[in-house]
């Protein structure tokens, strides 16, 4: 632990080991003037955010703020919805550009991973739900996909509750347990980022303590960006926090310094509950 | 009494209440007057047409000891003849085969030969076997053809195809088809397939009739059925980088089929009743040859059939009727009302097993 | 179920022990500095303090961090404040070894006034309660926090007497009021590093307990309490 005599100003207060320092994190996803609309209707405004890797960036912000929309561009899952648009500015992961031309957005969805707010295990095996994604990708050995879901569930802190009904319906488990389910669904196609939205918003405290402490976990290995509408889950897990009201972007920084010391008034009033 | 006034809740009447009273009885005399009608419908079919079919029941000498002539038979023409002071009557087979060995031994006997005068009623004697072959036919092909455009139809719309002018004036054509009356889709498969395409009165000309009178529900239903797919399944999968016909092959159209299959098989069942469309395109009034004696496999499907709505169409419209043709009309009537049932029985029962193994 | 973030209450919960231990560690020195007259062992407790006000501040930024980041309840939430408060009363501490160590520098060069007896109980006493209050931090133990503020009439008794001898040597030979001064002041120093003690005794029964026990008079008087 470094002292607080030696620490610059701006980092007023030391940062004990569990948090990881901005310093010496490199930067994975860049987001430049990013403009995105629905159909006519602009939904985000000239949004600049660098993203840094293998650390846990929270989004959050009121309702309709914007900031699911910006995570759902970030592995293009908007181009489901019918007449969103980019029409401006960009997002670049490892410097090339999402929206590019010469990009697949197949491809794309397999480095960065998705688990939503509710919990979506398909209704299969809890076996059969992990290896979806290298099915799909047509890895037929049997050796491979064991090891794949042994260590995907081991990496969702899952295994050893499931390891004895692997070949039960992953609909069994509870609701938390089908969270860190839908969480190794996704490690087990081994993505570079896992976007997180609202994880944890249908399950209950306990569940949601295990859900940060697996992400707290990942961080190791995956860059995570969660949205949240619980400032103490932004709080508690991430790293550096991003707030949004209405389309923009109007405060990004370290968590400690968003909670404790924002610049804006806007992100202090919603940070303290006074509005949002 | 003081006691009354304080319940704030005591009841007090009103038009309203009154009111209350009368529509619940007018409401519910309705329902009755249904419930009655349809048993009527049903009690009066069940009632005579088991008569002929459970008196059809014969004893056989090899196993299984017994058959029922009016399911195993084809039909044929009823004699109503007197014979030796006693009325008999015989089915065309019986009655030449009878005849004949009459005759001869009249003749043996150096006695001149009998005359017969027998009144004959068409299709009053025999079975109904080649109708049943014949529906049973048309209603698999139909379904078949009706499922695989249906649902590929109905995958593009719900799941490609985006939301627009055209997606909705498709929607708005196939809702029209299914208002279309049945003997226009008769007419247009007798003019497209039997006429233009010059499959004539065939098999393949009613699947495809049927199919297309039967399409609107299946696309439909297999819409709703695959909009009740969870949207999660879809991004879930879409998430761990499947492209969309994966996720709809693996992920989608598996939960989606037991709906599908149930409202489509339903819809088949009601169709299958129809004789409009078949009676210029598939059905043949009388046919000696079963389905499948055919010299090649191609001629198959290019030959027609008989069909139990179809038979019951013929057989009533005989003037004048008789008690002998009536007996085959409610017989028929009442094993035609049985397969359907047993569709819509199966139906259910996929529904169910699909459902016990793919829930949500 | 363990927390990713335990291990922050951890790192909290040894800085206060460890600060603990150098306050401990700094009043039984500048005694000694006192005692034996040792400049360079006063200089060393006076160069000491920056390490208890770095460890206070410390413990309040952690302190502050853990309050806004983990939103802590209950005990947790006890613990965070009692050991703000407590580090207060550590850091209060280690300025009263500090301007004892000072004073030891003066008294350094002049005899002994008299031989140090009471001073040296005095503060035999205040580091037990120190130490004691600790203790009662660290296994929780209510009955030993409670006999801690109990043992501070002691102190305070012995300070009475001392100040009353000091006074005495004062009117008697006004050439000893330096010397009698700052032993007085040194023991005064010594009976509030006792109060300290005391707070930290009770903030310990608040944090386990969830009771103030401040100003109980029940406590003050000799005899059972509860």
């Amino acid at each position: 632990m470094d002292t607080p005599s030696a620490t610059p100003a701006s980092r007023t207060f030391n940062v004990p080991a569990t948090a990881t320092s901005a310093e010496g994190a490199q930067t994975l996803i860049e987001i430049d003037n990013f403009d995105f609309y629905y159909g006519a209707k602009q939904a985000l405004f000239d949004i600049n955010i660098r993203i840094a890797d293998k650390r846990v960036t929270a989004f959050i912000g009121p309702s309709g703020c914007g900031k699911s929309t910006l995570l759902r561009c970030l592995n293009r899952m908007n181009d489901l919805i019918d007449g969103t648009s980019v029409k401006r500015g960009s997002v670049k992961i490892r410097s090339i550009d999402i929206n590019g031309r010469d990009v697949d957005s197949i491809e794309l969805r397999k480095r960065v991973g998705m688990v939503f707010q509710k919990s979506n295990p398909f209704p299969k095996s809890i076996y059969e739900n992990i290896i979806y994604g290298l099915r799909i990708q047509g890895v037929k050995s049997k050796s491979r996909l064991d090891e794949v879901v042994e260590k995907s569930l081991r990496g969702a802190a899952l295994w050893d509750e499931v390891k004895d009904r692997l070949h039960e319906s992953g609909l069994g488990l509870s609701g938390g347990q089908q969270q860190r389910l839908c969480i190794a669904r996704t490690i087990a196609v081994e993505p570079e980022v896992i976007l997180m939205d609202e994880p944890c918003s249908a399950l209950d405290p306990i569940a949601t303590a295990k859900v940060e402490e697996l992400i707290h976990e990942l961080k190791k290995q995956y860059t995570i960006i969660i949205v949240t509408h619980s400032m103490q889950q932004a709080a508690r897990c991430s790293d550096q926090t991003a707030f949004f009201y209405m389309g923009k972007l109007i405060e990004f920084g370290e968590t400690r310094d968003i909670f404790m010391n924002p610049k804006n008034p806007q992100t202090e009033a919603y940070v303290s509950g006074r509005f949002g | 009494m003081t006691t009354v006034s304080t319940n704030t809740f005591a009841s007090r009447p009103s038009t309203g209440r009154s009111l209350e009273k009368s529509t619940f009885w007018i409401f519910r005399i309705a329902t009755y007057v249904i419930l009655l009608a349809g048993f009527a419908v049903f009690g009066d079919i069940v009632f005579k047409g088991s008569a002929t079919v459970f008196g059809a029941f014969k004893t056989t000498s090899s196993f299984p000891y017994f058959t029922n002539t009016f399911l195993t038979e084809a039909p044929e023409s009823l004699y109503v003849f007197e014979h030796k002071g006693e009325k008999r009557e015989m089915g065309d087979t019986e009655y030449r085969a009878f005849r004949e060995k009459e005759t001869a031994a009249a003749l043996a006997a150096g006695k001149p030969a009998p005359v017969f005068e027998a009144a004959s009623y068409v299709y009053s004697a025999g079975g109904i076997w080649p109708c049943i072959v014949g529906t049973v036919l048309l209603v698999v092909g139909s379904m078949t053809i009706a499922l695989l455009l249906g649902v590929s139809s109905a995958i593009f719309l719900s799941e490609y195809a985006r939301d627009g002018t055209f997606v909705r004036f498709v929607r708005l054509a196939i809702l029209n088809l299914a208002g279309v009356p049945s003997i226009v889709f008769g007419l247009f498969g007798f003019g497209m397939f039997v006429i233009y395409f010059d499959w004539n009165v065939s098999l393949l000309a009613g699947w495809f009739t049927l199919a297309f009178m039967v399409l609107p529900v299946v696309i439909t239903a297999s819409e709703e059925a695959l909009k009740a797919v969870p949207k999660g399944f879809r991004e879930g999968s879409l998430a761990l980088g499947a492209t969309k016909w994966q996720t709809i092959q693996s992920n989608v159209l598996p939960y989606a089929l037991p709906g599908i299959l149930t409202s489509s098989i339903l819809g088949i069942a009601r169709v299958a009743g129809e004789t409009a469309p078949i009676m210029f395109t598939a059905a043949y009034v009388v046919r000696d040859k079963m389905p499948w004696d055919v010299e090649k496999i191609s001629d198959f499907f290019f030959q027609g059939v008989m069909a139990l709505p179809y038979h019951i169409y013929v057989v009533s419209s005989k003037i004048p009727q008789n008690e002998y043709t009536s007996r085959v009309q409610y017989g028929t009537a009442f094993v035609f009302l049985g397969i359907v049932a047993l569709i819509a029985a199966s139906s259910i029962i996929l529904r169910n097993k699909l459902r016990g193994r793919y829930k949500w | 179920m363990k927390r990713f973030f335990d291990s922050e209450l951890e790192t909290f919960r040894s800085d206060l022990l460890r600060m603990g231990e150098v306050s401990i560690r700094q009043v039984r020195d500048s005694l000694k500095a006192v005692v034996e007259g040792d400049i360079g062992l006063a200089d060393q407790v006076i160069a000491a303090d920056d390490e208890i006000d770095e460890l206070e501040k410390r413990i309040d930024n952690e302190a502050i961090r853990y309050m806004s980041l983990r939103s802590p309840i209950a005990t947790e939430l006890r613990l965070v404040i009692v050991g703000m408060k407590a580090s207060h009363d550590l850091e209060r501490v280690g300025d009263e070894a500090t301007s004892i160590a000072k004073r030891a520098i003066r008294l350094a060069g002049e005899p002994p006034l008299k031989p140090y007896v009471d001073i040296p109980r005095m503060v035999a006493i205040a580091i037990e309660m120190l130490r004691d209050a600790l203790e009662c931090f660290v296994h929780a133990d209510n009955e030993k926090a409670i006999a801690v503020v109990k043992r501070d009439k002691e102190v305070d008794a012995i300070n009475k007497q001392l100040y009353r001898e000091l006074s005495s040597y004062m009117v008697e030979d006004p050439a000893t009021t330096t010397r009698a001064l700052e032993l007085m002041f040194i023991s005064k120093s010594i009976e509030r590093i006792a109060d300290h003690a005391t707070n930290i005794a009770e903030e310990m029964v608040f944090l386990y307990e969830a009771q103030d026990i401040r100003h109980e008079e029940s406590l003050k008087k000799t005899g059972k309490v509860d």
